[in-house]
């Protein structure tokens, strides 16, 4: 059987999920061996930029017109178009809602020139095409990607947990942060796979991953407000990573 | 009648989407343009408003090669605003964590993105047939770069556990002196790989004479810690400025052409990272570095921007030294346990100047009374390299002397990769 044809492409953000592909240091030489790796310009200079694929790794979020003409293009080539990172799954930092219009900020950076660059809006991957498996996190996880690739090697689609970080931080019997000091964690409602990071570490989990799906909010919500947060603190912590799933009129 | 060609449509082995197009009249260039394509995430603008708690997570995500930096460099930016003094052995863990990113960055650069070029090779896979041995060493000092991130900043990309006042968990003394066995290991194995890069082809096809900007320390190369004055080394000689008036290098220019401001010194393309640093803290380099210098051939000052790959390679040096040195003496002082110190907003300015990787970097904001930004300033190195890049294309192409598209694109695609941009940092700017 031939070698599957991946490509790894970048939209706009930090290129941490591509980084941390570069940081699997220990496997990196034979996944190299197992996947046909086609067009990943930030470790290669020969790229097929054609070819069909039968993987496609897509980092970052939509904000350029140029952004939306790639992700278009890529998703005509892949069989499988797999969003890795918090900016692809859920418009991440990028779609943070600010104070102000994106097209007014443009305007205030950039002044006159800043009229060329469209709205400046950031879209999650899935606003803009069809994806057909998600790997969250900011960055994603090491372990998750190498296990959703050999998901992928074997013909199936990757299974991650949809529980949240909370679970996670119980199996370590951590202190909790959120109960017992008052912090702003958010690990009731933020997806796992992380191995609870940040509270096993004291500190307070931000959310970095996005959502848990059966996330209690509302619950939640109310434990952050019994600890002394306003609602517009409330609000602008959990826009911060995932606007997208907060329907973004929060 | 002039046209517009692109060269290169996105370039490879370098972080973000940037790109190279030229400018004819006829047969003739007549100017060359380093775009930066990457989308404007406007995070400054953002930050307006938001919690002081929330500053070092966001801007962590400007990129993620430099995330270390970005994090340490906005805590201290935000200290420094509320009056905040922390540890001996926060400064000293913070510092290491520093290192290892350097580490990382230096040898992912060196030897997987920048080495290929000198064999004619498109990748460090597709160069591994022919320099097994370079890139597997690459691939060991880069995950030992990681290992340290890992260990002391709680994550290899946008750490977590450097916090305001300190670190949320302190590494157990166990783990540190695994990390500096390990160290002491990859310094014996980089003394053999510098051979190997002394004896790459030349790579002298352009000259310009360059303008440099670096950190300047008492007594100690430029590291993350307390940087006294900016330094600018030119043909005019040294000239000393202090860290808050670093908007003099900040004479930001929005471009069409690019989604980066271009900065200027009275007028001046600069050029900051390795080379600069190694070029103003030449008389402060270690006995390792200088062995490494000479070893390498490197003459500073130097006219030649590719040599800031050599450039790095001496750092990379001096990285693995300075990191283990710096747990020699947390293990000399001993490892405590320690809370962050407590931190209370208040109105002020805070401004921070460090050297992250690739040159220097300056976060600085105002903040109200309850500690929401009032506004936010992030000046990158890559930034202010743009001007720079721009300036060696066109010495480039006017020292060419074969002009056809295959060698020059291979010309200035080496000169782009040798500054090491970072283009999600480039995008992010002062406002008006």
């Amino acid at each position: 059987m031939p070698k599957p044809r991946v490509g790894i492409f970048g939209l706009t953000g930090c290129a941490g999920d591509q980084l941390v592909i570069l940081n699997c240091e220990d496997e990196l030489l034979d996944i190299v061996d197992l996947v046909d790796l086609r067009d990943f310009v930030m470790a290669s200079s020969a790229r097929d930029a054609e070819c069909p694929l039968e993987v496609a790794f897509v980092e970052g979020a939509v904000v350029t017109e140029e952004d939306e003409r790639r992700l278009r293009q890529v998703r005509e080539r892949a069989a499988t178009l797999v969003a890795i990172g918090t900016c692809a799954v859920w418009g991440g930092i990028p779609a943070m809602p600010g104070e102000a219009p994106r097209r007014e900020l443009l305007r205030l950076v950039y002044g006159d020139v800043g009229e060329q660059y469209g709205d400046g809006e950031a879209r999650a991957v899935k606003e803009v095409v069809k994806v057909d498996a998600e790997i969250s996190g900011c960055p994603i996880e090491k372990e998750q990607f190498l296990k959703a690739l050999a998901y992928l090697l074997n013909g199936d689609m990757p299974l991650l947990p949809s529980y949240p970080v909370c679970s996670e931080c119980r199996i370590q019997e951590n202190h909790c942060l959120l109960m017992g000091e008052g912090a702003f964690c958010c690990g009731p409602l933020t997806l796992a796979g992380c191995g609870a990071r940040c509270p096993s570490l004291g500190v307070a989990c931000i959310g970095c991953r996005g959502p848990a799906p059966d996330a209690n909010v509302p619950s939640a919500v109310r434990l952050f407000a019994s600890n002394g947060y306003g609602h517009d603190e409330i609000v602008s912590r959990l826009t911060t990573f995932a606007p997208v799933a907060a329907g973004r009129s929060a | 009648m002039s046209s517009k060609i692109v060269l290169v449509e996105h370039l490879a082995r370098v972080e973000g989407h940037g790109g190279i197009t030229v400018e004819m009249q006829g047969d003739v260039i007549t100017d060359v343009q380093f775009n930066v394509l990457e989308g404007p995430r406007l995070l400054e603008a953002l930050l307006h408003g938001k919690s002081y708690l929330q500053v070092a997570p966001i801007l962590s995500r400007i990129c993620a090669i430099c995330s270390a930096a970005h994090t340490l460099t906005s805590l201290k930016a935000t200290e420094a605003a509320f009056g905040v003094e922390v540890s001996p052995q926060t400064q000293r863990l913070r510092e290491l964590l520093f290192r290892g990113e350097s580490i990382e960055s230096h040898a992912l650069h060196v030897f997987l993105l920048a080495l290929p070029d000198y064999f004619h090779r498109p990748s460090a896979p597709a160069l591994a047939a022919e320099q097994p041995e370079a890139v597997k060493l690459g691939l060991r000092l880069k995950q030992l770069g990681n290992t340290i991130q890992e260990l002391i900043g709680g994550r290899a990309i946008h750490p977590v556990n450097p916090v305001l006042g300190g670190m949320g968990h302190v590494p157990a003394v166990a783990d540190l002196r695994a990390l500096r066995d390990a160290l002491e290991r990859a310094q014996d194995e980089l003394r053999g790989a510098i051979d190997l890069l002394a004896a790459l082809p030349p790579d002298d096809f352009m000259e310009a004479e360059t303008t440099y900007v670096a950190v300047e320390m008492r007594g100690e190369y430029a590291y993350y810690d307390a940087g006294d004055q900016l330094v600018v080394v030119s043909s005019n000689g040294r000239r000393r400025f202090s860290p808050a008036e670093y908007r003099l290098l900040t004479n930001e220019q929005s471009i069409a052409h690019s989604y980066a401001k271009h900065s200027t010194l009275d007028g001046e393309p600069f050029m900051v990272g390795a080379l600069a640093r190694l070029t103003v803290n030449r008389r402060r380099v270690s006995p390792a570095g200088t062995d490494a210098i000479a070893r390498l051939g490197l003459v500073l000052p130097s006219s030649n921007p590719m040599d800031n790959n050599r450039a790095q390679a001496v750092e990379l040096v001096m990285d693995l030294e300075r990191a283990r040195e710096l747990i020699e003496q947390s293990l000399d002082d001993g490892v405590r346990p320690e809370r962050p110190v407590p931190v209370e907003p208040r109105a002020g300015v805070g401004t921070a100047v460090t050297e992250a990787p690739r040159g220097l970097l300056v976060h600085s904001y105002e903040y109200d009374g309850d500690g929401h930004v009032v506004s936010a300033d992030v000046i990158t190195p890559t930034a202010m390299n743009a001007a720079s890049v721009e300036r060696h294309f066109r010495e480039t192409v006017a020292q060419s002397a074969q002009k056809d598209t295959p060698t020059l694109t291979r010309k200035l695609e080496l000169i782009a990769r040798a500054y090491d941009p970072c283009i999600s940092c480039s995008v992010h700017l002062v406002r008006r």
